[in-house]
């Protein structure tokens, strides 16, 4: 009986407090978002300017680890057996990629344009036995240009 | 090409979704279908057990056995409850099986039936009881398990909740924990026939032997006083309703008109807290 009440008392914490951490990290990467839209980060591996008129270029990279919560494990593991797309998983991967352009672009300071970017994912905090509540991290890198105007 | 910085309006990676609802479909969806399965497999159980000879009983045993097969320490009470075992079972309940004693060291207050014959008693029990008369109460009492297949039935049944389990989650995750206290539940109810039956099995076995029921309704006297299932264990938390058990047994003992008279103690060196 113990075991079931430490359980739902585990889902409710992780659903009460993932959700609210979840919406206050979204407001934050749409402010920041905001705040960067001067630096475009693209996939282009170079840009259509006279190679003299690069100041710089530079590696920068960003990386974010998210963790996620009790409650979406276990909606996740009931997916797991029913099939179907993960949603609870899908903020997540969401949150921790932009997270890691954010940082990316705060890594940049003064430059124009970060070309060439990259973002790949990865699970880190596994155990070997597969227990204990699993991160994802995602890291974010690139090339910064800061161009003479 | 002119790049016009904007935010998207809309997240297309993030499906619009409650969570909430989601959880309550799937577990109410799992629930379901378990419950089905076990319940298919528990009656497949009910059908397959009576025809589950004693033979076959004893090679199935040999794989839940190998682990418990240890010595007690102290084997005079083995020796003694073993013997009080055969006593009972040559004079009064003539059961197709070779029983084997094994006392455990733990303080619950518990003997189980497992199969092939193999009858544990833990020392918590020995402890316990203030007379031979008690003992062979709790011990026809198992043997009554034996005399109906209950403990095929109950060990059938927790294969069947083990598989499934595992099946799905691996062993310990924490889903297949809520199952098995879910399907827990729905296991108490149905060993609760199954004691009586046990009870009224042991009743009869103890007037045999003995020519009269003293001692048979003292245990459980004593048990229900404490009222402390947790220290007691599986045997009385899986025991429940010890009042309504008592009443029980002393309308089979009043209606059939058995008698009471002086309980038999135990011999000397079988509780070792007082000596």
């Amino acid at each position: 009986m113990y075991d079931l009440l430490l359980f739902l008392t585990l889902i409710a914490i992780g659903y009460v407090a993932g959700t609210l951490t979840e919406k206050r990290h979204y407001r934050s990467i749409h402010n920041r978002e905001k705040a960067f839209l001067h630096l475009p980060a693209v996939t282009m591996k170079t840009v259509d300017y006279p190679e003299e008129k690069v100041k710089s270029a530079e590696l920068v990279y960003g990386s974010a680890v998210i963790s996620i919560d009790y409650f979406k494990k276990i909606l996740a593991g009931l997916r797991n057996i029913f099939g179907g797309t993960v949603k609870s998983y899908e903020t997540l991967v969401d949150r921790a990629r932009r997270e890691a352009v954010l940082r990316m672009k705060e890594k940049a300071g003064d430059a124009t344009v970060i070309v060439n970017v990259r973002i790949e994912t990865a699970t880190i905090g596994r155990k070997a036995n597969k227990k204990g509540v699993g991160c994802l991290e995602a890291i974010a890198y690139g090339t910064a240009l800061r161009l003479e105007k | 090409m002119k790049y016009t910085p904007r935010q998207p309006e809309s997240n297309v990676n993030v499906t619009p979704t409650s969570p909430l609802r989601e959880f309550f479909v799937l577990t109410g969806g799992l629930l379901g279908l378990v419950v089905g399965v076990y319940l298919l497999l528990g009656l497949a159980v009910d059908l397959i057990v009576p025809h589950i000879s004693t033979d076959l009983e004893g090679k199935m045993a040999v794989y839940f056995i190998g682990s418990i097969d240890a010595k007690d320490a102290n084997s005079q009470r083995e020796y003694y409850v073993q013997s009080l075992m055969e006593n009972l079972q040559g004079r009064c309940a003539k059961l197709p099986y070779r029983f084997t004693v094994h006392v455990r060291e733990a303080s619950a207050v518990n003997a189980l039936a497992l199969p092939g014959g193999h009858v544990m008693v833990f020392t918590g029990l020995l402890e316990k009881v203030s007379s031979e008369n008690e003992l062979a109460f709790v011990l026809a009492h198992e043997m009554g398990h034996y005399a109906h297949r209950d403990h095929l039935r109950g060990v059938g049944r927790a294969v069947v909740l083990m598989t499934i389990s595992a099946f799905l989650f691996g062993q310990d995750s924490s889903v297949s924990k809520v199952l098995a206290h879910a399907l827990n539940i729905t296991e108490l109810s149905f060993s609760r026939k199954q004691e009586t039956r046990a009870d009224e099995f042991a009743l009869e076995t103890i007037n045999c032997a003995y020519g009269h029921v003293a001692g048979v309704a003292d245990f459980f006297n004593k048990i229900s006083k404490e009222q402390d299932p947790g220290k007691f264990g599986h045997y009385f938390a899986s025991h429940p309703e010890n009042l309504r058990r008592i009443s029980h047994l002393e309308n089979i003992i009043q209606s059939r008109g058995f008698e009471l008279a002086e309980p038999k103690p135990l011999p000397k060196g079988i509780q070792q807290s007082k000596n």
